[in-house]
């Protein structure tokens, strides 16, 4: 078991980090790529400071809790602190960042990781709720939108367990090697899921760049359907 | 109520044959539906920039459902059918599985999706029971661009023939008819109507204005909806009163051989889009003209002003809408207007395609505030408008005319009744006929109007009548 551990927490997290990392640098290259060399010239013509301020605005998306939304809403924003902040700066993961990359980040403190845990946790099970419970969201729902909301939930509840032993009816080392596993996993997820939006959040508002359309494009479709003479 | 589009042809179902969608089509696309769909969404993914997008959209729409709240088609149906996300994700699926490499592995390993003819007919229906008002778009966490969507899929849709009748004969005539017109207007009626309207305005105004016609040189070539020329000539003679107040009379003209505005490619063809643009274009080089001037139209407007750029040269042709303009001359005191003469409480409709984006919020407002003395907003004014029921090209689709009233209009009748208004200034063609067809279906104790049907009655004119004077003459022949 031990073995294990400290598999899934060395090469095995290394390998999860990695390919998060090549895979969402894939992304943005491809969406940087597409804006530089598909649009070119049209670029001009977007609205940039427009772009700019929603981006922003969505980050911090309080003018945009509208009646109808608000506790699905509330949950998505709440969930997202503890989602960012506990990965990065709980002090056991910061001791991690620092042995594996070398990097030194600041710790917070046991308490308010385990209250951001818990309110994610809460938050998690409020938007898998609303999955089950709420027929316009089953409506929309794929299969992904439910269990990748349990690949969420499965790492920040084994890490709360394996940090309060009072709490925890399992074997540590199971719990741990739960925790090590599904976090790793959730880090492959990321470029492959919705969770890419860690990185494509800042490519989001920039749909009124896709509306610069190719010129020539329309009657290139045309001619290769209907031929030089297409009619309307 | 019903949440279903009520079928036009349900009346005589028993002679016609049945039809598979709620709009009518010119030839029904026979044979492999499928293929040709596939067929024509390959080539469309081949020749433009949407694979990015759509690779994008894949990845990360939340399907949080934020989208259905602000939609009123929803808010009215309920119908899961309705929601924006839903429609978007018909062609997300066919795109994932037939265009990616994930999903032509995954559709070996398990239940997948599949495109059928079922999936086309729903395809086609919801996306024209969508008005295209991109109001969803504004409240997407991520960013999609439900609009952009439903106009891509109305765009493969089209290139296996399944678009609205209506549209179609529309677009052909302006493309490739003799009068290059949705209305098929010849010219010879058109340059009757303006030596009609001179006359009218030199009744209602007091002074001669022989409208320009051809007058090469000028600052700005102006295009209407051609439909200002036909049912909405106070909007077209507004605009000349403003300009004629300005003293820029010289500076402006209509060219004979395009002075449509409207370009219906902005809700359902690339291929339509650009070459409406191009022909709009060539008549602004023909003129030699300046500036491209468009009147009350909020489609026209759009298309002119985020196309032209695309299609065009930014520099070349700077678009202006005709708002702009007038509010330009009253801030630099070029134009008065009466405020003692409209007291009826007055309200605004912001057409979507003017307003989601921020182009043009204020200015009308500005410019009725300097005349209108009891002027009220509705509620969720602005960039956060709600749709008229008609927008996306919906408006000229009769047969779904059950459809906007009950459905796609209902939210907007109620925000109409909400205000209190007498007068509902709509600046757009689209939106006025929709309108004034929901104040008709719900009986609303109001009239709708452009903004320059308005300011035509309180505009001062120097030498001609005065306002006060003009309202007392139409008391009486009224």
């Amino acid at each position: 078991m031990e073995q294990a551990i400290t598999l899934a927490r060395g090469p095995l997290f290394a390998l999860a980090f990695g390919i998060m990392v090549l895979g969402l640098a894939r992304l943005v290259l491809l969406q940087v790529y597409e804006l530089a060399v598909g649009k070119g010239r049209r670029l001009q013509n977007a609205p940039w400071r427009k772009i700019m301020g929603e981006t922003i605005t969505w980050a911090l998306p309080f003018k945009h809790f509208i009646k109808g939304t608000l506790l699905f809403s509330s949950a998505s924003f709440a969930m997202h602190i503890g989602l960012i902040l506990v990965p990065l700066f709980l002090a056991d993961h910061v001791a991690m960042w620092e042995r594996q990359f070398g990097v030194n980040l600041p710790s917070m403190g046991r308490g308010m990781a385990d209250v951001l845990t818990l309110l994610t946790l809460f938050c998690l099970l409020v938007l898998l709720g609303f999955r089950f419970l709420s027929w316009r969201h089953r409506a929309v729902s794929t299969p992904t939108d439910y269990w990748l909301l349990v690949a969420l939930i499965v790492p920040f509840a084994s890490g709360f367990l394996a940090t309060h032993p009072g709490l925890n009816p399992f074997r540590w080392e199971v719990v741990m090697l739960v925790h090590l596993l599904s976090a790793n996993l959730l880090l492959v997820l990321v470029p492959f899921t919705k969770l890419a939006h860690v990185v494509l959040f800042a490519f989001d508002r920039i749909s009124e760049i896709h509306w610069q359309l190719r010129p020539g494009a329309g009657d290139r479709v045309a001619n290769a359907l209907f031929g030089s003479e297409a009619k309307v | 109520m019903s949440a279903e589009p009520v079928p036009a042809a349900a009346a005589d179902a028993t002679t016609a044959p049945a039809r598979r969608y709620s709009f009518h089509v010119e030839e029904p696309c026979e044979g492999d539906r499928v293929a040709k769909f596939l067929e024509a969404f390959a080539a469309v993914l081949e020749y433009t920039d949407y694979k990015a997008l759509l690779d994008s959209y894949c990845t990360t729409s939340a399907k949080c459902n934020r989208c259905a709240v602000t939609c009123p088609v929803f808010q009215v149906t309920n119908d899961p059918r309705d929601i924006p996300c839903y429609r978007t994700n018909i062609l997300l699926e066919v795109y994932k599985r037939y265009f990616t490499i994930g999903g032509w592995v995954s559709s070996r390993f398990k239940s997948h999706f599949e495109l059928t003819d079922e999936v086309i007919d729903e395809f086609a229906e919801v996306l024209y029971r969508c008005t295209a008002c991109r109001r969803c778009t504004q409240e997407c966490p991520m960013g999609v661009d439900h609009g952009l969507m439903t106009r891509l899929g109305r765009y493969v849709l089209s290139l296996i023939g399944v678009v609205p009748k209506a549209l179609q004969v529309s677009v052909r005539e302006q493309l490739e008819g003799e009068t290059h017109n949705t209305s098929k207007v010849p010219q010879k009626a058109m340059l009757h109507t303006l030596d009609f309207l001179s006359e009218e305005m030199e009744d209602i105004l007091g002074v001669k204005m022989d409208f320009p016609v051809d007058e090469p040189d000028r600052d700005f070539a102006f295009f209407c909806a051609v439909s200002d020329y036909l049912m909405e000539p106070d909007t077209l003679m507004g605009n000349a009163a403003v300009l004629y107040a300005a003293g820029d009379w010289d500076r402006w003209t209509i060219g004979t051989d395009n002075f449509d505005g409207i370009n219906y490619g902005l809700f359902y063809s690339d291929w339509h889009l650009e070459n409406i643009i191009k022909r709009l274009l060539g008549e602004v080089d023909r003129l030699n003209a300046g500036k491209i001037l468009i009147g009350e139209c909020g489609h026209a407007s759009r298309s002119a002003h985020q196309f032209v750029p695309v299609f065009g040269d930014r520099e070349r042709y700077p678009v202006l809408n005709f708002m702009e303009y007038t509010y330009d001359c009253l801030l630099k005191g070029k134009i008065e207007l009466d405020p003692s003469i409209i007291t009826e409480r007055v309200t605004y409709h912001d057409p979507c395609n003017i307003a989601r984006s921020g182009w043009i919020v204020e200015q009308p407002r500005e410019i009725l505030r300097a005349f209108v003395p009891n002027f009220v907003d509705m509620s969720h004014a602005g960039r956060r408008n709600y749709c008229c029921g008609g927008g996306g090209g919906l408006v000229s689709v009769d047969e779904i005319h059950d459809f906007r009233m009950e459905i796609g209009g209902r939210v907007k009748a109620e925000q109409m009744r909400e205000t209190g208004a007498e007068i509902v200034v709509a600046p757009c063609a689209n939106c006025k006929k929709q309108l004034k067809e929901l104040v008709e279906h719900y009986k609303l104790p109001c009239k709708v109007m452009g903004l320059h049907d308005l300011i035509l009655k309180a505009i001062v004119i120097p030498g001609g009548k005065s306002p006060a004077e003009r309202k007392q003459e139409a008391e009486l022949y009224a």
